[in-house]
């Protein structure tokens, strides 16, 4: 049952076809039946009257008769005859109706006799004549039966079109929804059958929207309340350092946890701040090769520190997006390949525009990744522990989820491949391309 | 299972070799039957028990006709101005009414099997 | 002319739409779009009217029983087609199917069809041929025809959704069932029509239900169409009747019992460590 409509309306016209059919068929055979006993009656009827009219007063005008036949017989004797009845007896002179062929025709018979005049009459009247009338009648009485069918399965359509509309109208509704519109859903007349399913869709939304804001206070709950601690420690660790030995171990420890922490706070913050709702409204052009430029020269000591060769190729091109996370994005994705490149390595950051799409590539010579790790890489806190250079290296292992939410939130698609180079990993983003602006090569 | 269907394979085709094949066509008496007017003619045919009928009905009508019988098992089109053979019986004494099914107000008869 | 036009084509109809309402079901079970229907009853209408147009020479053949060895052999086809359709289509809905396969079932499904419709569509082309001729019988025939062809119909709707309805394990069983007493309906029917011909010996008739339901009430000429119902049935056609049913359901127990081996594969793809 694909469709619920072609089954109500298949089905239903098949019941009612059925049994308004047979209904029909029930009352033209019962119709008949009435007919053959009303037809049946004028046969007695005609054969009294023989009997009653004086045999010798036979007018001729009767044995003209091409739709009747009679024979009067007394003691096997013929006294008279239409003169389309043969010279031999009709039927049996046994009381009663039957049937007979003569003539060339099939007849309804009956023997009658009047005891008056010890005369047996036998009356008959031609079968096919007698059905002819009869079943043109009834016939028509149930020609409406029949032209009426293709009405009602017009009606039952427009009938069951109309029922099934609310559902048509909520299910329109529910596909025209955006993704982060948590609005309940509103119709104007509900119907009782949709009240459950709208009062449970909007019970749903609600508690998504409410979920969905505790989060959201969270963050900035967290947001506040962590940095507030985090500032005094600081401050604190700054006072320490003057009152310690230079190159303390476990000064310099502390301090790096401390700014791991202070790090991963920050990330964090970043990947909840970032809802799809407030997001899209205030997209700018960003000129996603500038862009790079702009974190390279930021970062470029980091690479530096760790004897990288870091270059960028490509041209302008500019997506509709925004410029803050997207350097969340680049950032991330930059000090992810400083971190699993080795020292002496090189990293390339290329942005390409096609037609409707930019590319931004990213391309390490690191260890790369396993194929079947490249969803992985991606979870909260993943770290891929199999490399030995993980070791060596800091992070909370929430870059990469913040690069893949951030693409999200720009309808990007973010892939990834083995690197250009012998070994290590490319990460590739698809960008639509703003519609109408063209890519302006440098 | 292969082995049954192959067994009930084997049934059905020897089956067929012992009963197709032309089984007694000559000594099969041949009775008349003429459709006209979508009448029967004669309406009642006489035949003796226990004995195997070869029914020529012949359909003098411009119009098709369906000889039908419950009682005989036989059902059989007659096309207009055409013939066609039916086989009946043997069958035990009896009446056996068959009618035309395209004109069945009209088109009556009976098959009486008697005893001798 | 108006209650026969009825019984007639109700008659023919109901067969058909029986089977074509099977097959529908089982082509839905394997999402095959279905319209090898329209194909099956355009080739079969065109089918019965050619061989309604040849019945007039084709009956003078084998001595002037050509028209009852033609219909017989006809049976017999559907009854060899559905045996292989059984075989073959029936049990495995779910597993797996090659294109290959639904190529095969589709022809498979057509052919049955066409044959049915050439075989009943024949008889409603001489029949209704015959009564148009007379002015006075077109209204009468055209009612009846309406109306016999719209409870035919209607069944056949009815029968689909009905199957559509059940579990999906049952629905196909409830085929089997129904394809299988289709089978031993043309077994029976062939065999009858050979011992009209001549060409089957004689056998006794084994028992008489008329009394109880006979053969010419609506409810026995429903029956006669769907299960094959016999008043009198000779011992030949019982026989037949039970090696129509027997046969489909043997062939069945291929297609039922076959485990889907691409299935097994499937499921034991390896996990990435």
């Amino acid at each position: 049952m694909k469709s619920i409509r072609i089954f109500l309306i298949a089905s239903i016209l098949a019941t009612l076809t059925l049994f308004n059919f047979i209904a029909a068929l029930q009352g033209y055979k019962s119709s008949l039946h009435e007919a053959e006993k009303l037809f049946d009656r004028q046969l007695l009827q005609t054969a009294k009257l023989i009997a009653n009219l004086h045999v010798d007063k036979t007018t001729n005008n009767l044995n003209q008769l091409s739709e009747l036949a009679y024979q009067v017989w007394h003691n096997d004797q013929l006294l008279a005859a239409s003169n389309n009845a043969q010279v031999e007896t009709i039927t049996e002179h046994h009381p009663g109706f039957g049937y007979a062929n003569f003539d060339g025709y099939r007849w309804r018979t009956l023997a009658y006799f009047d005891p008056s005049n010890n005369n047996w009459i036998i009356a008959a009247e031609r079968t096919d004549l007698r059905y002819i009338l009869a079943e043109d009648v009834i016939t028509k009485a149930v020609v409406p039966i029949v032209l009426g069918i293709p009405f009602v399965g017009l009606l039952i359509w427009l009938i069951i079109s109309r029922g099934l509309k609310p559902l048509k109208d909520l299910s329109v509704r529910l596909k025209n929804k955006q993704v982060n519109d948590l609005t309940p859903i509103e119709t104007p007349e509900l119907k009782d059958e949709l009240k459950q399913v709208t009062q449970s869709i909007n019970v749903l939304i609600r508690r998504l929207g409410s979920a969905l804001e505790r989060e959201k206070r969270f963050t900035s709950d967290a947001a506040h309340e962590l940095r507030t601690p985090i500032s005094a420690l600081k401050v604190q660790l700054h006072n320490l350092k003057g009152d310690l030995p230079a190159g303390n171990e476990s000064f310099i420890q502390l301090q790096s946890g401390v700014e791991r922490m202070q790090h991963l706070i920050e990330q964090l913050l970043s990947l909840y701040r970032s809802t799809p709702d407030e997001f899209s409204s205030h997209f700018t052009p960003v000129n996603l090769y500038q862009l790079a430029q702009d974190i390279i020269a930021e970062q470029h000591l980091v690479f530096e520190a760790k004897d990288q060769t870091l270059a960028l190729e490509g041209s302008n091109n500019v997506i509709d997006g925004d410029p803050l996370t997207l350097s969340t994005l680049l950032q991330n994705l930059l000090s992810n390949a400083n971190k699993y490149t080795p020292n002496g390595g090189s990293i390339l950051v290329s942005v390409s525009g096609s037609k409707d799409q930019v590319c931004l590539k990213v391309e390490d010579s690191g260890p790369g990744i396993v194929s079947s790790d490249y969803n992985k890489v991606f979870e909260r806190f993943q770290r891929l522990n199999n490399k030995p250079e993980v070791t060596v290296t800091q992070g909370c292992g929430l870059g990469l989820t913040i690069v893949k939410h951030i693409a999200n939130l720009h309808h990007a698609d973010i892939s990834i491949a083995p690197s250009s180079f012998p070994s290590g990993a490319a990460f590739t983003l698809q960008f639509n391309k703003i519609p109408g602006q063209d890519a302006k090569h440098s | 299972m292969q082995n049954i269907v192959n067994r009930v394979a084997v049934l059905i085709v020897g089956m067929g070799f012992v009963f197709f094949g032309h089984y007694a066509v000559a000594g099969t008496p041949v009775i008349e039957l003429t459709i006209k007017d979508h009448l029967f003619f004669p309406a009642t045919i006489e035949i003796p028990a226990n004995t195997k009928i070869k029914l020529l009905v012949i359909n003098l009508d411009p119009t098709a006709e369906e000889f039908e019988s419950y009682e005989l098992n036989r059902e059989k089109v007659i096309l207009g101005n055409r013939k066609g053979v039916i086989f009946i019986g043997p069958l035990p004494p009896g009446e056996y009414p068959f009618f035309g099914e395209f004109y069945p107000k009209t088109a009556q008869g009976k098959v009486v099997v008697t005893d001798q | 002319m108006f209650l026969n036009s009825v019984v007639l084509i109700l008659q023919e109809i109901l067969e058909a739409a029986l089977l074509i309402s099977v097959l529908l079901v089982f082509t839905r079970l394997r999402s095959i779009r279905p319209f090898w229907a329209i194909a099956a009853i355009a080739s079969g209408a065109i089918g019965a009217y050619f061989f309604a147009h040849h019945m007039a020479s084709i009956s003078e053949w084998f001595d002037y029983v050509g028209q009852e060895v033609m219909n017989a052999f006809i049976q017999l086809a559907i009854l060899f087609i559905l045996a292989i359709f059984s075989a073959k289509y029936l049990g495995n809905t779910h597993s797996p199917h090659s294109s290959q396969m639904n190529r095969g079932f589709i022809v498979c499904t057509l052919l049955l069809v066409a044959l049915s419709l050439t075989r009943e569509g024949s008889e409603v082309f001489i029949y209704v041929g015959g009564a148009l001729g007379d002015p006075s019988h077109v209204q009468p025939t055209l009612m009846g025809s309406v109306i016999g062809a719209g409870i035919g119909i209607s069944v056949g709707v009815l029968i689909y959704y009905g199957l559509l309805g059940l579990p999906t394990k049952r629905i196909s069983t409830s085929g089997l069932l129904l394809l299988s007493l289709i089978g031993g309906n043309m077994a029976s029917q062939a065999t009858l029509l050979l011992t009209q011909a001549d060409w089957l010996p004689y056998s006794r008739i084994l028992w008489d239900t008329s009394s109880w339901l006979p053969e010419n009430s609506i409810l026995g000429r429903l029956l006669y169409a769907i299960i094959g119902y016999e008043a009198t049935p000779s011992l030949f056609q019982v026989f037949s009747y039970a090696t129509g049913i027997l046969l489909i359901f043997l062939c069945a127990q291929f297609s039922f019992r076959k485990q889907p081996p691409m299935l097994i594969k499937q499921t034991s793809t390896t996990t990435p460590q």
